[in-house]
């Protein structure tokens, strides 16, 4: 559970996919004019991903904020939002970087200085082995490229489902499509959990199929899909696009595989970015569906099976598996960082 | 009781052997209104050599060393030398209550896998484990069994269904040998009594500053070790015929107040309170517990998933003190799935034999299993309770003597004792329901200063006889 | 249309012509679809089209909803085919002791939440809004948290709080006199604890909402303001947060619903204890349907998940109800 739900995930119980966002998403109308457009942020960042304008620090150069030029120049409020924000940046990076350092730190001390000096910085030296015997031994290696395996498939179906639903919704838009999309958007209001049971089941029990999915990766990656918050997000945007473009490829004679390929994903290359990276790291994050699908230990993503050797496995080890499966979803950020920030303020603005 | 399927099976089966057995096969599934009670003494056909099978099975623990893992994967190549046709495929696993539901639901479970005896019963009332009398019969040694741990696994037909296979087991009081010594104990004189056990926690917590005394808590342990502690002292924890929750008894107030005393009062369970079974033994092979009780086979876990240093390790008996105490026992069943086909179950019953029963009445499969453990520094040796007569159980010891290397001497506070102690076991009905019931009031007690142990025990004793109740629901 | 042209073609199957009136409004020529028509004007391709979509909800969101609903009327249990129960399996879920338990609880947490988790993140972003410099910097620190993976950050706070004077927090609390705390062996700074982790991994998300919304507030409100002689207080309180009122109400519910439904944190952190002082409501269902021993109670975990799924439904009606009037006011 992340709360409040950030746009990336509300459920904690539940795949990434079905009913993600929990009731009372205020998603006005959907299918009618794109209601965002209104909101100041929506329509800035949607204008300008429109464009193809690398979003800048646009999220934070809005109109001028409460302070004016005058107050700034007063002695007084200089000091004290000055000292503020000094104080605000030290408590940030105590409380939002502090624990992350500290793992890095863990993560090569050897495991009796982490239980009798925990704070001490090193006082017998450096244990690069703990990463090497997390890597190796405690095989942490084949449980990352298992939580790859899972995120790409997951990421893959997200974007299928998105992007086609999305198009169908929002350019082809057939006459059913009104159901559908009302349907698409009722599962928002629909908390996670009543799925859990039921799609278990349908997990243990597929129809057509068969065979039962537990300890496929499928039995992740297909429900993942099912996320109401992509295919809106995504068909909000295809609405912001100018049809003209798509009139000029219909008289060109694009039938709507080509229109689709060659001319509105090109397009659309911003929001893929932000659902792309919110689908990756819910991903990474997903521990109750794994662990109730994947049950053969040599499936299991990081997120399921670092819990299950807690108790077998060495204290500095156990540590330095927890840093390694941290690292990959904090580099992806801060190379990132925009399109994170910008899609994490996207998702406010579509609830806004 | 046979069911149709049952027969269906065993014509099929006919047919698609040599044709010599069929008629002792059929008349089986004719006699269906006989003596309900006795098990068949017909044998089921055996596995044809030119059969291929392949076999799931369960392996060891997750996170296991990779010695363990090592010797494993030598069984299961000598097992497959001497049954060419047959590839076994292990999977590590790890019984909990909370996912083996769920993995047999799934379906994902091996087709050989191991339950508590409590278990048994209840799968086979819900035909999810298949008969395995008739391939039974085919064992040298079927009549050999320990009927007391048999009838576990039995169904209300008189088959057996589930076969008695490893860690059968009688709880003990595990001990760290070196903390006594610190703490000024004679860690050759371990405890007797519960008082005494109180006295020498005491002694560990405030000489060294560790835990002297620890008792698991979480998902269901805290209701195991409490019935054992209940056990111990003379009380039960259901009616005889399984039908009420008795929780409210004295022994178990005792327990309870034992534990509040140890803790409140001389303050000398540590800081911990939130172990389960691994917990526990995580902390213990670390130092940080003076005594706890678990199972006397943890030795072998302790060595596999923990690092223990075995010169540390002390194991005696539970102390026992009133009319009608027992030491809880238990153990592991091998189960076969129920949709296992007949060439699985033939094939199961070849691995069961060899990998948990074979070397407890044959001396050369003895020598080579210990030999095979040796050589990969696992355990050998460590005690155990037989699943055979004791006789039986002796002569075994003689065979692996030499690759002993469990520091057995150093357990024969248990060892010497166990065979006369009475054994009881485990609440037969919604066990783990019972054990989820109690554990909250195990950690209340724990976690909370004045914990009102009659009201704990009231409001669990509700829950449980709701457990009992809705048993099967 | 001319009459005329309302006659039937040949080759023509559209046979709901409507009949042909020589005066009054021209007939409405209702084409039936035919599969060569339909497959002409891309029927077949936006077919196509919609089919991930169509088979992924289908199968993994509506039909599951549908058959949560129905299953907590049955006894489900896998072997044999479900049977009908009626009330039963919400009978036997509200007379369950540990139920109103998990209710207390999991309204304290959800308090708790929103006590810790609200304010904190509106006072951050509206400081950070007013940064000149380095204002990346700010962001990128307020949602790092956000994007570790809770259980690596459960795991890591786990050890944190041992309750060993050793501990990680005892040492540092240590340094100031207080302490050593029990922490999440204590039945009364249990929650508190899973709370403040709860609140650490996800107030970066809330920050950066808020911060978005910030930008949005138009200029000439506070230029307005300066001109009536606001300070800063006056103008943050009346025409920031007022500008806010928007995403506050969204956040706000959005909160409850989301901390309504914690499983994660009781789950690793303390498995429900001590003594149930973190069993949640989720925690329950989850322990209904796959923690019982041989067989969940499917019909129990259904019949609890459709009854939280409805209150959640009615607060939210209620919510927005009595939100939709004040905007108004």
């Amino acid at each position: 559970m992340t709360y409040p739900p950030s746009s990336e995930d509300v459920s904690g119980a539940v795949p990434q996919g079905a009913g993600r966002l929990a009731v009372g998403e205020t998603l006005t109308a959907g299918g009618d004019a794109p209601s965002d457009l209104q909101n100041p942020v929506g329509a800035a960042v949607l204008a300008s991903s429109v464009r193809g304008k690398k979003r800048k620090s646009s999220q934070l150069d809005g109109d001028r904020g409460f302070v004016s030029e005058q107050d700034w120049r007063r002695p007084s409020v200089n000091a004290t939002m000055k000292t503020l924000h000094v104080i605000l940046l030290v408590l940030l990076v105590v409380v939002g970087v502090g624990p992350m350092l500290l793992l890095a730190k863990f993560a090569i001390t050897p495991t009796q200085d982490i239980i009798r000096t925990p704070l001490a910085i090193f006082p017998n030296g450096v244990r690069w082995a703990n990463l090497t015997e997390a890597w190796n031994d405690v095989e942490i290696s084949k449980y990352f490229l298992n939580t790859i395996w899972l995120a790409l498939g997951s990421w893959f179906m997200q974007l299928l489902v998105a992007t086609t639903g999305g198009f169908v919704l929002s350019v082809l838009r057939p006459k059913w499509a009104k159901i559908v999309n009302g349907l698409v958007i009722a599962t928002l209001f629909v908390p996670s959990v009543v799925l859990l049971v039921p799609l278990y089941l349908t997990i243990l029990d597929p129809p057509v199929l068969g065979t039962s999915l537990i300890n496929n990766f499928f039995a992740v990656w297909l429900p993942a899909g099912a996320s109401a918050f992509n295919v809106v997000l995504v068909a909000r945007f295809f609405d912001s696009l100018p049809r003209e473009v798509f009139e000029a490829a219909k008289v060109d004679g694009a039938g709507p595989f080509r229109l689709f390929w060659s001319v509105v994903l090109p397009m659309s290359k911003p929001i893929l970015g932000v659902v792309s990276v919110f689908a990756f790291i819910a991903s990474w994050k997903d521990f109750l569906w794994p662990m109730l699908v994947l049950k053969d230990p040599s499936k299991q993503p990081l997120s399921v099976r670092l819990p299950a050797i807690a108790a077998q496995t060495d204290l500095g080890v156990f540590l330095a598996a927890l840093a390694i499966s941290t690292l990959i979803p904090v580099l992806l950020f801060l190379v990132f960082q925009r399109l994170f920030l910008s899609g994490a303020g996207l998702g406010g603005a579509v609830k806004g | 009781m046979k069911s149709p399927r049952i027969t269906l099976a065993f014509t099929l089966v006919g047919a698609l052997a040599l044709g010599g057995t069929l008629a002792a096969c059929s008349s089986d599934s004719g006699s269906g209104d006989g003596d309900k009670n006795t098990p068949s003494a017909t044998a089921a056909p055996t596995l044809d050599p030119n059969t291929k099978v392949t076999l799931n099975v369960v392996g060891l623990l997750p996170g296991s060393t990779k010695e363990a893992q090592q010797a494993l994967a030598d069984e299961v190549t000598e097992f497959q030398n001497q049954y060419p046709n047959i590839t076994v495929q292990t999977h590590d696993y790890e019984w909990k209550a909370t996912t083996f539901a769920a993995d047999l639901a799934g379906g994902t479970l091996p087709t050989v896998f191991e339950i508590p005896f409590t278990d048994a019963k209840t799968l086979i009332a819900n035909q999810q484990i298949s008969d395995m009398q008739g391939y039974v019969n085919q064992l040298s040694y079927a009549s050999d069994f320990n009927k007391n741990l048999l009838q576990y696994g039995q169904g209300p037909d008189g088959d057996v269904y589930a076969i008695p296979a490893k860690s059968i087991y009688a709880v003990g009081l595990h001990y760290n040998r070196d903390l006594f010594t610190k703490a000024g104990l004679d860690p050759d004189k371990p405890p007797t009594t519960w008082d005494e056990v109180r006295t020498d926690a005491k002694a560990i917590a405030d000489k060294t500053g560790q835990a002297g005394f620890a008792q698991m808590s979480q998902s269901g342990t805290g209701g195991w070790q409490l019935t054992v502690d209940t056990y111990a002292r003379g009380g039960r924890v259901e009616s005889e015929d399984g039908k009420t929750a008795t929780l409210t008894n004295d022994a178990t107030k005792a327990s309870l107040q034992f534990l509040q005393d140890l803790r409140w009062t001389d303050n000398s369970m540590g800081q911990n309170f939130n172990y389960d079974w691994a917990g526990i033994n995580q902390a213990f092979a670390a130092g940080k517990i003076g005594m706890y009780t678990s199972g006397q086979d943890v030795y072998t876990a302790l060595v596999q998933a923990n690092n223990i240093d075995p010169e540390t390790y002390g194991l005696t008996m539970i102390p026992l003190e009133g009319d009608n105490s027992g030491v809880l026992g238990g153990g592991t069943m091998a189960a076969v799935s129920s949709k296992a086909t007949d060439d699985e179950k033939a094939a199961a019953i070849k691995w069961i034999d060899f990998h948990y029963l074979r070397k407890y009445t044959n001396e050369q499969a003895a020598v080579t299993n210990a030999k095979t453990q040796v050589a990969s520094k696992q355990p050998v040796g460590t005690p155990e309770l037989p699943i055979f007569s004791q006789a039986q159980y002796e002569k075994y010891q003689g065979w692996i003597k030499p690759y002993v290397n469990v520091p057995l001497d150093q357990m024969t506070g248990f060892t010497s004792k166990i065979f006369d102690a009475k054994l009881v076991n485990e609440p037969a009905t919604a066990t783990q329901d019972v054990y989820a019931a109690l554990d909250p009031v195990v950690q209340a007690v724990l976690t909370k200063k004045d914990a009102d142990i009659d009201k704990l025990l009231a409001d669990a004793n509700t829950k449980a006889q709701r457990a009992i109740d809705s048993a099967g629901r | 249309m001319s009459a005329a042209s309302a006659l039937p073609r040949s080759g023509d199957r559209s046979d709901d012509v409507v009949a042909v009136r020589a005066d009054g409004p021209p007939p409405v020529r209702r084409v039936r679809r035919n599969p060569v028509t339909w497959v002409r004007r891309g029927g077949l391709s936006t077919l196509v089209f919609a089919l991930p979509v169509l088979v992924v909800f289908g199968v993994f969101s509506w039909w599951p909803i549908v058959r949560s609903v129905v299953m907590s009327f049955q006894k489900t249990n896998l072997v044999a085919p479900a049977t009908w129960v009626g009330w039963d399996n919400f009978q036997y879920v509200l007379t369950d002791p540990d139920l109103p338990t998990a209710i207390r609880n999991t309204l304290y947490f959800a308090l708790l939440a929103l006590v810790i988790g609200f304010p904190i993140p509106l006072v951050a972003a509206v400081l950070m809004s007013s940064v000149k410099r380095l204002k990346g910097l700010y962001s990128v620190l307020a949602y790092l948290p956000v994007v570790v993976p809770p259980v690596v950050a459960v795991l890591l706070w786990k050890f944190f709080y041992d309750g060993s004077a050793d501990g990680v927090f005892n040492t540092i609390l240590g340094w100031v006199g207080l302490g050593p705390y029990a922490w999440l062996s204590s039945p009364t700074l249990a929650m508190p604890s899973l709370v403040v982790e709860a609140t650490w991994a996800a107030a970066g998300g809330t920050v950066i909402i808020y911060l978005a919304a910030l930008i949005g507030v138009p200029g000439e409100l506070y230029d307005a303001a300066e001109v009536d002689g606001a300070g800063i207080w006056r103008k943050v309180w009346h025409v920031t947060m007022p500008q806010l009122r928007g995403v506050l109400f969204i956040t706000f519910i959005l909160q409850i619903i989301g901390t309504v439904q914690v499983f994660l944190e009781p789950y690793l952190f303390t498995g429900g204890g001590p003594a149930n002082a973190t069993l949640t409501i989720l925690l329950m269902i989850y322990n209904y349907a796959f923690g019982r021993s041989l067989g969940g109670d499917y019909g129990a975990a259904t019949a609890l998940s459709v009854m939280l799924a409805a209150f959640l439904a009615i607060l939210s009606l209620i919510y927005f109800k009595l939100t939709s009037s004040w905007s108004k006011s």
